[in-house]
């Protein structure tokens, strides 16, 4: 019973993260129609980021968010109006080409400046543990946790209640009709990939403490990214949490029950079985 | 068979090409030999991958699985069994065309969207490679050496360099070939249609679900066929090369750049790139490990920035500007 418990926490905690993450992503395709395949490579870069800082000034990975978020930003800002802007309008699949190319050149543009070699970005709080009877929780994964769920309950207030949030929405309804009524869709198209950036920059210092780092690691996290969106029915927020836990429990079962390989299996599995019966997402109602 | 594809079968220019093709390896140096073959060998994916990804506009990612079952399969029964290669590439492609089967099944009973079968496929495409490291038979994650070759043709061998050469540009002739047939076959325009317009082709009556097994069949019979000769060229079936999803990856960027569900579009796209990337790889690779990708994801970028339509439709235009003066 002990170690279903332990699955099931360790599960929750980096499923909540996993959660943010692919919420970047579901803004994104909302608002542009745009799936970013070098969603990983910028976690990998907002990673090796915290990485330079720490080598540098000696920084904690979760004081650098100060510092790579801004920078993260306004690198995606330059991304989205030279690079994916022009593509809108054409194939699909160009689109997703555009990106992967943009992570070859990232993962690579990291390999060269960092080496290849796996590395560490120690914190203050990394081998801090919480224990709770008898589950065993680290702290950096229960502050990735209660941070991951507050920024969700910002961007859903943000979403809701600020003139910001509501074009947002009204670019994901109508692009066409919300420019009619005077919004500035490009703007609106930036700003979200800003937006979406910023997140994972702060995704990345909360994944960062006591997880080795390389660069080829990328197109794993946009993978999982990928499978959270769709189980979260693309642009559903409630949906996207929930399917961020559910890849994040499954891959805790697979790692604690199956041995080795067959544990990485685990998340794969689950997500085409739930893509199999349930095509439309984890949520009910409507999902757009 | 509509006649184009009979005017492609005697024309003059498509065999001369080829007989100049065949006469290469006369000339080239090992070093630009390899990188011909390796050309070809990605000549022959991309178009195999274009009956599904371009003409039927089912992107897959599940492509890595045909072309590992080609090669781990094939050499793994070769090594562990004592199964004659030949009779491994029938298996492997039988086994091959079976899964693009059950796949292209699933996508139409589950009626999945464009995303979902990209993230399906590329979810069983990452299984199968997990599979593959994880069991010993297949190789395992340490890869399997097959014996040396010594051009003994019943034993599935050609000799090395010229031989394999030879063997890849027949199959990279014959998928473009099928590729030309295919579009140019009622079976082209329905898989066009169901591409183009799902619902208004199921409404006019045409078999989706047989038109979908049928192109995710020969494609992965096609990839299976290339994975096998291809590990017969490389002696080594490394699980990381050959089953890992960016192989697919690759195929469907040069089948992209090309120009999709065009005949020789993805032809043109890997002729191109991968003589880049390994040009590339063989200057700047021992200089500052990826630099030669960053460069080679840079030109990716700009490639497509510039075409957007795909190279094949970038040059027929500028050959038509070009007449018109």
């Amino acid at each position: 019973v002990s170690e279903l418990l332990q699955a099931i926490a360790q599960g929750v905690l980096i499923g909540s993260t996993y959660g943010l993450l692919a919420l970047g992503m579901g803004l994104l395709y909302g608002v542009s129609g745009v799936v970013n395949f070098s969603h990983g490579d910028f976690i990998s870069l907002g990673m090796f980021l915290c990485l330079a800082l720490y080598s540098a000034l000696s920084l904690d990975p979760y004081v650098s968010i100060v510092i790579t978020v801004p920078l993260m930003m306004a690198l995606g800002m330059l991304v989205f109006r030279f690079l994916i802007r022009p593509m809108i309008g054409h194939q699909f699949l160009m689109i997703v080409q555009l990106t992967l190319g943009l992570s070859l050149v990232l993962q690579n543009g990291i390999l060269m400046l960092f080496g290849g070699q796996p590395a560490r970005t120690p914190s203050a709080v990394e081998s801090k543990l919480i224990i709770l009877g008898e589950v065993v929780l680290r702290v950096p994964h229960v502050i990735a946790f209660g941070v991951s769920f507050a920024l969700a309950i910002g961007l859903f207030v943000m979403l809701r209640s600020t003139d910001f949030g509501r074009s947002i929405r009204a670019v994901h309804q109508n692009a066409h009709a919300a420019g009619l009524m005077g919004i500035d869709v490009g703007r609106i198209q930036v700003l979200t990939f800003a937006l979406s950036i910023g997140i994972l920059a702060i995704a990345a210092a909360l994944l960062l403490p006591g997880t080795p780092i390389q660069p080829t690691q990328g197109l794993r996290y946009t993978v999982i990214t990928l499978l959270v969106v769709m189980l979260g029915g693309m642009t559903n927020f409630v949906g996207i949490m929930l399917g961020g836990l559910v890849i994040g429990i499954s891959e805790a079962f697979g790692t604690i029950y199956l041995s080795g390989e067959l544990g990485s299996l685990m998340p794969y599995v689950i997500f085409v079985l739930i893509m199999l019966f349930r095509p439309q997402g984890l949520t009910w109602g409507s999902s757009r | 068979m509509r006649e184009e594809f009979y005017r492609t079968l005697s024309s003059p220019i498509w065999w001369g090409v080829l007989v100049l093709a065949a006469l290469l390896p006369l000339v080239l140096s090992s070093y630009y030999l390899h990188i011909v073959i390796l050309s070809l060998v990605y000549v022959a994916l991309a178009s195999s991958w274009n009956i599904v990804g371009g003409m039927a506009g089912q992107i897959s990612l599940a492509h890595s699985l045909f072309i590992g079952i080609g090669a781990m399969l094939s050499s793994a029964l070769l090594l562990k069994l004592g199964i004659n290669m030949w009779l491994g590439l029938v298996i492997s492609a039988a086994i091959s065309a079976a899964l693009g089967a059950i796949i292209a099944w699933i996508d139409f009973r589950f009626r999945l969207g464009h995303l979902s079968f990209v993230l399906i496929t590329l979810a069983f495409a990452e299984m199968g490679g997990i599979i593959v490291e994880g069991w010993d038979f297949l190789g395992g994650a340490s890869g399997l050496m097959l014996p040396r070759d010594t051009g003994n043709y019943l034993a599935f061998q050609f000799g090395g360099g010229r031989g394999a050469y030879w063997v890849m540009l027949a199959l990279a002739a014959a998928c473009v070939l099928i590729n030309v047939a295919i579009l140019n076959a009622p079976i082209g325009y329905y898989l066009r249609t169901i591409r183009d317009n799902e619902k208004a082709a199921q409404a006019i009556g045409v078999n989706i679900l047989r038109y979908k097994i049928t192109a995710m069949v020969i494609s992965a019979m096609l990839a299976s066929v290339v994975g096998t000769a291809y590990v017969r060229y490389l002696t080594f079936a490394d699980p990381y090369l050959l089953i890992s999803p960016v192989i697919t990856i690759e195929i469907v960027l040069f089948a992209t750049v090309g120009g999709l569900g065009r005949a020789y579009g993805p032809a043109l796209g890997a002729l191109l790139l991968v003589p880049l990337g390994e040009i590339l790889r063989g200057k700047l690779g021992s200089t500052l490990p990826g630099l030669h990708y960053f460069i080679y994801g840079v030109v990716v970028i700009a490639v497509i920035l510039l075409t957007p339509r795909g190279l094949l439709s970038y040059f027929e235009l500028l050959w038509l500007r070009w007449r018109r003066h």
